[in-house]
């Protein structure tokens, strides 16, 4: 360009004739055409392309689908065949088949004949119908006729009925071989008496053969059924069923949506999970890309069928669908991740598999319990039990300490109004004015005096659900504002330093700024922890009470181990240490309690753990002492029935201590043997001197800190007893939008997926963890994390410390956080919650708050297939072991009256009366002069002082008395439940058993003497019933292993009393108690003797309900009478002894079933006895 | 010196640069992360295309320079048809006619934006952000790329200066400069010397735009805190920025103090006054600035060589015969509209950019009782 030719000559030259090279003339764009063309015919292939599979990945994923699963059908189809005929060629199918052929062989005989009779009769009426119906169609046209016609006509046709009547009709009918003729000359009603006759043998021949086929045909239902349900998958037909729907599978995604409109859900999840709800159980490697049973890739992981049916059975995916529950992004089909909603901006991402019951919190966070999400009540029980709660709120857990704010709120302003009220009358009553007016002032006056007295009322309603309230209330941990008594000085700071390193595992957290020995943290720990430690130390010590305790011998070691194995203790609390570990986690750990502890307060915490040292009025805010007592003249005691109100001003009281470890009502020298035993397992070594306890200097910052760690949350102490929780509001926190999750400086770590706590070793790729469960998890893991690096103040540093939990604990703990969305951050309208409507499931939801919180399932078993924690002990693996554990309760509310089941939860002993021994085993303990102010069910009244000035302590009620198994070593231990969570307990129960609502007792109809001796018999015969039942007698009852029969009738529900005697091990598997005892006899039951008394043989009615009656009305003489010519002390022989011979009792038990010749003589002879008793009282 | 500025230098100096950049990156993950997002894609395209199309642009104006130079030198020559980017040569045809030959240029223009715009949608899809909430809002909150010119504003202007003012001033100055403009050269051709003027202050303008987006996109982070390329987006990081008014900064400065200025501090009637003398002196200052732009020759400008005012006015404002004959053309109505948009945005904006970055000036006039302030 810059190189222009010489201007002026090119103007005057001609053109040439070869015209120059033309930069955009000569110049062809064909070639940049062609590729761009090509480009754009590439890029719009490309965008179709896209179009159709890009954007579309899941047809791909239906098409393997239908390839693998028809692959897989074809491979089982095969097998489908083969598994029918192997189940029919097993042995349990073969027994059923002979007992079903046996069956149809006992009656063949019989039926050959009926069918004999049935064709004999069937040929005789052959040749009579004819002949029959044509003289009776004859007849009936004569009929009508006379019916029709008028005057003389009618009766000439009145004759001719008769005639044709009288008409004789010759029938031949055939012998009963069959072979000759016999003719008979038959008038009408002759032939229609032979007719009805034939008919009706015919009938009744049918009908027994009917009768006979009865049983056969259900044995054969029976073995029907056993092939049905053990065949795994389907049979050969339906196989074929699913490979023609394959063949003609929908490739859509409508076609697999699943919309529900009411809640407005779109789930396309089973576009790409094609076998979720297949009828089949479709295993991964039933997949696998190389044929089934090779290696599953993720896409064959992507096809199996849900894991849990029984779920899905319950939540219908029509109702429900998907992501309501596992979240994630229904609509999105073009990718896992956008499908699953791992995006960082999708509020719902899918749930890991690991927290998959987080979805079920979701709807169901107002259960305390929800069947089928193990994970979730794990969560839910740490959260509890470890003591979460105490820092954190939760709608629902801790719900007395709410409810107690709010009473003692609501008394506060009614007592202010009352007190406007009263200024106000003053006010009317002194005013002058005119009459009128007066008149009026007084009218008010009076009708405010009204209103008080109501206000007062409603006072006193709320100072009882107050001490209702106090009385449910607990803490988890234990008081200290005992630790002078209870703890060694020395000790306390030891505690404080690491809780780990006295007892691993302990609820009580590490206090990281004390302590941090994890490696590579201990920068963490505040410079002055130690002066930190020795503050509150010394504040708890110098606040604690400073009392005498009764001073303890020491007991027997040996026989305290027994009674700690036996009684019940391990249920809640573990021993030993590392393998040797055994027990529950509910509550401490008591290997080294001796090091810590003073040896008399366990005794006394062991004899009653809520006896209080002195108790609490929250009006005055202060622990009452003797003195105040004194003052009012009245004597210093205190319990929860009759003395919890305050002297001074009446106001309830704190009367025992908030533990919910019970009472097992142990007599003083059983405590101290089991304290013994305890101190027994470790030697106290000596710990550094903490003289700085003792300096009152220490103690105002020692306040500061507890306050500022929140240490009241979990325990009380002096001066904290209103204190509010310190931590976070967790009911919605998984919906906490995860800007405000503060990540601090770990956001980047978080976002690069490095993790500094290295929570799973064995993954090799980083994974982000910048989400909620990544939050969640390192939070409780190791709450300084999010302190690391940060500068601040030490007030301003986390407070939260660092609770013990395993991988699992963190799992569930997690799992229960990413669940608690509330109605806000769920992706469901709170219209699907779980909010039952219906008064029973109210009461399953409302029982087991309270069945958790005092860990009922530490010994019973409550739902079906759960397991207690004494169940799993090393003493129980025995069958006789097996027989001593506490009673299954998975239908306790069918079983019990429910008003029995009330008074038996309140006194566990049943000793509202005492026996005049136990009374005087009390006295004798109480000392001479038993505080007379001791009420029957005293708890937490200090100790008496007996006359040698010895302080002893408080006797129990209800001494080493189990109420209703007293042949159990376990003892069901008093709670001192308050009657609102006795009320709630019972609903339990009756809902768990599907009870109606109230339960009326239905009278029992009298005995005649006629029935009485048969039941008499029956009670004797065979298996006699009270060999094994308690009768009272304590020679007896040393072998027994079962309830007293008094009992029944106010205990046991007569419907289901039936139920038990006909099949016991159906509604308990493993039950002493044998079954088989009656067998059905048309619609009855007999009882099941080969040889069953004379008398019960002429009784037509039913014998299980007989005997149910005889129990409901048993008295004590009957019962005397029975037990006194009974062979059940008599006879038998006298091996079994006190203990552990369970299995022996058993196996006699056992054998009396299978009614030996010598049981049934002995039944007899008993029967022989009544029958003469009988006479005699006649 | 000139000698040394050729392709090899300036390629070299770029490589040098860009090294040294490179070298503060200390977070090549949160580049990454700003970079790849797919609504920020057209931004870093523009990092690359807007540098590229003025080179050509500028290229060709170069040339067209030349050029013009060329036939103006040469009466005969300047009577002969020519292309207008080159001139006319022997052979050549002497008019090309729309079809096919610009047309077919344009055409394969089109197809390969198609193409473009083909392979973009299908690989890039919207991004999804968080869902709305007035309760949490998004952090950094940014508006659409082509706005971030304007977000970037609210950081240096009273809201309604930034959002209202502004923007109405700067569109409708772009409506208007056609009208304001008296140059009669440099219709449909590429070239510098003809409007030296105009094309200095557009590109003064274009530019000043992308420089916003720009910081809008790669350097402001969390809070709108300025994170420079590199540094980590921390959402916990902390600045301390205390903007103050420029009356106040001068109230409370030693030097203010010492000559008695204290009162702008509170006096409100003080402070409207200052500010209306201070953004006077600024438009005065700025009209001449842009007055002498407008006529000055550059490649006179020399170091003053002797002390006197004729000395420094030769030295310091030559004036270009062009320029003075366009200024000529220009009516005074001409003159003073677009002086005001000149003023008003051309030079008020990065000044007021310096100010705020380096001194923390809020605020230059405080008109109290009208709550508007400049």
């Amino acid at each position: 360009m810059a190189d222009a030719p010489g201007a002026g000559e090119s103007l005057i030259k001609k053109e040439p004739d070869l015209p120059a090279y033309d930069p955009i003339v000569s110049n062809s764009t064909s070639g940049w055409m062609l590729v761009s063309a090509l480009l754009l015919t590439l890029s719009i292939a490309w965008a179709l392309y896209d179009e159709a599979f890009g954007q579309r990945p899941w047809k791909g994923m239906q098409r393997e689908f239908v390839a693998r699963y028809t692959r897989y059908l074809n491979s089982i189809k095969a097998n489908s065949g083969k598994t029918e005929a192997e189940i029919i060629e097993s042995p349990e199918y073969q027994q059923l088949k002979a007992d079903e052929d046996a069956a149809r062989a006992e009656v063949k005989d019989e039926m050959a004949q009926i069918d004999v009779e049935v064709a004999r009769a069937q040929r005789k009426l052959d040749a009579v119908t004819d002949t029959f119906q044509n003289q009776r169609g004859r007849l009936t046209v004569i009929n009508y006729n006379v019916e029709t016609s008028q005057g003389s006509a009618k009766d000439r046709y009145r004759r001719q009925a008769e005639q044709k009547r009288q008409e004789q009709v010759t029938v031949e009918l055939p012998s009963d071989d069959g072979k000759s003729v016999e003719k008979q000359r038959l008038n009408y009603a002759q032939l229609e008496k032979l007719y009805d006759d034939l008919r009706e043998q015919k009938a009744t021949g049918l009908g027994r053969k009917a009768e006979l086929l009865k049983k056969p045909s259900e044995l054969a239902k029976k073995k029907d059924d056993y092939l049905k349900n053990n065949l795994i998958g389907l049979g050969p037909a339906a196989i074929e069923g699913l490979k023609t729907k394959m063949g003609a599978y929908d490739y859509s995604i409508l076609g697999h949506q699943l919309s529900v409109n009411a809640y407005n859900i779109v789930d396309r999840c089973e576009v790409c999970h094609a076998g979720i709800r297949e009828p089949l159980n479709i295993k991964a490697s039933d997949m696998a890309p190389d044929g089934p049973g090779k290696e599953p890739d993720s896409l064959a992981r992507a096809f199996v069928s849900h894991p849990n049916r029984e779920v899905l059975r319950i939540h219908n995916p029509e109702k429900f669908g998907c992501s309501s529950c596992h979240w994630g992004n229904g609509r999105a089909t073009t990718s896992e991740m956008k499908g699953h909603g791992r995006h960082r901006f999708w509020l719902w991402p899918m749930f890991e598999k690991e927290n998959t019951e987080a979805g079920c919190q979701q709807c169901h966070s107002r259960d305390r319990v929800t069947q089928g999400s193990e994970v979730l009540n794990l969560g839910r029980d740490l959260f509890s039990e470890r003591g979460c709660m105490g820092c954190h709120r939760y709608e629902g857990f801790d719900r007395e300490t709410d409810s107690l704010a709010g009473t003692r709120q609501q008394i506060g302003q009614l007592e202010d109004q009352i007190r406007a009220n009263e200024k106000q009358i003053r006010e009317d009553e002194g005013a002058s004015g005119t009459d009128e007016e007066v008149k009026q002032l007084l009218a008010h006056a009076q009708g405010l005096r009204v209103t008080n007295s109501l206000l007062a009322a409603r006072i006193d309603q709320m100072n009882l659900q107050a001490k209702y309230l106090m009385q449910d209330q607990k803490k988890v941990g234990p008081n200290l504002k005992d630790v002078r008594v209870k703890l060694r000085k020395e000790w306390v700071p030891v505690w404080l330093h690491d809780p780990w390193a006295f007892r691993p595992e302990t609820k009580m957290p590490r206090f990281w700024r004390f302590a941090n020995p994890l490696e590579g943290r201990a920068n963490m720990q505040d410079k002055d922890a130690e002066d930190q430690i020795q503050a509150i130390a010394a504040y708890l010590w110098q606040e604690g009470f400073d009392s005498k305790l009764p001073s303890q011998a020491q007991g027997n070691a040996g026989h305290g181990k027994e009674l700690f194995e036996s009684r019940g203790c391990l249920a809640c609390h573990s021993i030993g240490e590392g393998d040797n570990k055994i027990g529950g986690h509910f509550a401490a750990n008591l290997q080294r309690v001796g090091e810590k502890a003073n040896f008399d307060y366990i005794v006394r915490w062991i004899h009653n753990p809520r006896d209080r040292v002195a108790p609490y009025c929250p009006k005055e805010k202060r622990d009452l002492t003797a003195d105040d007592y004194a003052k009012k003249g009245l004597p210093f005691v205190f319990d929860t029935e009759l003395h919890s109100r305050c002297p001074n001003d009446g106001a309830e009281l704190q009367v025992q201590n908030m533990t919910v470890m019970p009472n097992f009502r142990l007599s003083e020298s059983d405590a101290r043997d089991i304290a013994t035993y305890l101190f027994s397992l470790s030697s106290p070594p000596s710990y550094q001197a903490a003289n700085f306890m003792d300096d009152p200097k220490l103690k105002d910052k020692g306040r500061a800190l507890i306050k500022q760690y929140g240490c009241a949350g979990c325990h009380e102490i002096k001066g904290f007893e209103d204190e509010q929780r310190i931590g976070k509001e967790l009911t919605v926190e998984g919906a906490t939008p995860i800007e405000r999750l503060d990540f601090a400086l770990q956001t980047q770590h978080a976002e690069e997926g490095e993790d500094p706590l290295k929570l799973r070793p064995d993954e090799k790729e980083h994974k982000p963890w910048y989400n909620h469960k990544g939050f969640f998890e390192r939070k409780i893991e190791e709450p300084s994390l999010y302190d690391e690096g940060k500068e601040k103040d030490p007030k301003d540093k986390l407070k939260m410390p660092e609770p013990y939990l395993t991988p699992e604990w963190r799992n569930a703990l997690t799992t229960f956080l990413l669940g608690s969305v509330g109605a806000e951050g769920s992706n469901v309208p709170s219209s699907l919650f779980y909010t039952p409507q219906d008064q029973r499931r109210q009461d399953i939801q409302n029982g087991w708050w309270v069945v958790k919180k005092y860990n009922c399932m530490g010994c019973h078993q409550i739902q079906v297939g759960q397991r207690s924690v004494v169940q799993d002990l090393p003493f129980y693996q025995t069958p006789e072991g097996k027989d001593l554990l506490p009673p299954r309760l998975s239908s306790e509310g069918a079983r019990v009256d429910p008003a029995w089941l009330l008074r038996f939860l309140h006194d566990p002993s049943l000793s509202g009366e005492k026996t005049p021994a136990q009374q005087q085993q009390i006295n004798a303990l109480a000392g001479p002069s038993p505080s007379p102010q001791a009420s029957p069910q005293a708890s937490g009244s200090p100790p008496a002082a007996t006359a040698d000035g010895q302080i002893r302590l408080h006797p129990q009620p209800g001494l080493d008395r189990n109420g209703v198994r007293p042949y159990l070593n376990f003892r069901m231990p008093t709670f001192n439940f308050s009657p609102n969570e006795l009320q709630m307990l019972v609903r339990f129960f009756m809902a768990m058993s599907g009870q109606q609502d109230p339960y009326i007792k239905e009278p029992m109809k009298p005995l005649t003497a006629e029935e009485r001796l048969v039941a008499r018999q029956m009670f004797t015969s065979g298996t006699p019933c009270l060999k094994c039942h308690i009768t009272g007698d304590p020679a007896h009852d040393a072998k027994a292993i079962a309830p007293n029969f008094l009992l029944a009738s106010e205990r046991l529900k007569p419907d289901w009393t039936f139920r038990w005697l006909l099949d016991p091990s159906q509604i308990s598997p493993g039950t002493a108690m044998p079954s088989g005892l009656f067998r059905k006899e048309g619609d009855r039951w007999v009882v099941n003797l080969a040889q069953p008394p004379q008398s019960a043989v002429n009784y037509h009615d039913d014998h299980a309900q007989l005997l149910v009656r005889y129990m409901f009305l048993l008295n004590p003489d009957e019962q005397r009478a029975l037990l006194a010519t009974g062979p059940a002390t008599t006879a038998l022989p006298t091996a079994a002894t006190t203990q552990h011979h369970a299995s022996a009792k058993r196996k006699k038990v056992r054998s009396h079933h299978r009614r030996s010749p010598v049981r049934a003589v002995l039944g007899r002879q008993a029967a022989e006895t009544f029958k003469t008793q009988l006479g005699e009282i006649k | 010196m000139r000698r040394y500025i050729n392709k090899w230098t300036i390629w070299g100096a770029l490589l040098v640069i860009a090294g040294i950049w490179a070298f503060t990156v200390r977070d090549w993950h949160q580049l990454w992360t700003i970079s790849s997002a797919p609504d920020n894609i057209p931004i870093v395209a523009m990092l690359f295309l807007v540098p590229f199309f003025t080179w050509l642009g500028v290229r060709q104006a170069v040339a067209n320079d030349r050029l013009v130079e060329q036939l103006e030198a040469d009466p005969k020559l300047a009577k002969v048809h020519h292309r207008k980017v080159e001139p006319w040569r022997p052979g050549w045809a002497r008019e090309l006619h729309v079809w096919p030959y610009l047309v077919r240029i344009e055409f394969l223009a089109t197809v390969i934006v198609t193409v473009i715009l083909f392979v973009w949608s299908i690989t890039l899809n919207a991004p999804l952000e968080e869902p709305a909430n007035p309760n949490l809002t998004m952090n950094p909150s940014k508006a659409p790329w082509y706005f971030l010119g304007l977000q970037e504003m609210l950081v240096y202007f009273d809201p309604w200066i930034a959002g209202v003012v502004m923007p109405s001033i700067i569109m409708v100055g772009l409506m208007v400069f056609p009208y304001v403009d008296s140059n009669p050269l440099g219709n449909g051709y590429y070239t510098l010397k003809q409007r030296r003027f105009a094309l200095l202050m557009f590109g003064w303008g274009f530019l000043m735009w992308i420089l916003l987006i720009v910081i809008g996109t790669f350097i402001r982070g969390p809070g709108w805190i300025w994170f420079w390329t590199g540094q980590t987006w921390d959402h916990n990081a902390v600045v301390f920025d205390k903007n103050i008014d420029l009356h106040d900064w001068v109230a409370t400065s030693r030097l203010g103090k010492a000559i008695g200025l204290g009162f702008l501090a509170t006096n409100s009637v003080a402070k409207f006054l200052f500010g209306f003398i201070v953004v006077s002196v600024f438009f005065v200052v700025g009209a001449l600035f842009f007055h002498w732009l407008m006529t000055v020759d550059f490649k006179r400008i020399r170091l003053p060589r002797a002390f006197s005012l004729r000395e420094f006015h030769q030295a310091l404002f030559p004036k270009k015969e062009l320029e003075q004959k366009l200024l000529a053309r220009t009516s005074l109505l001409q003159y003073l509209t677009f002086q005001f948009f000149a003023v008003s945005v051309l030079l008020a904006l990065p000044v007021k950019l310096l100010l705020r970055l380096t001194l923390t000036i809020k605020y230059v006039w405080v008109i109290p009782w009208l709550n508007i302030n400049f």
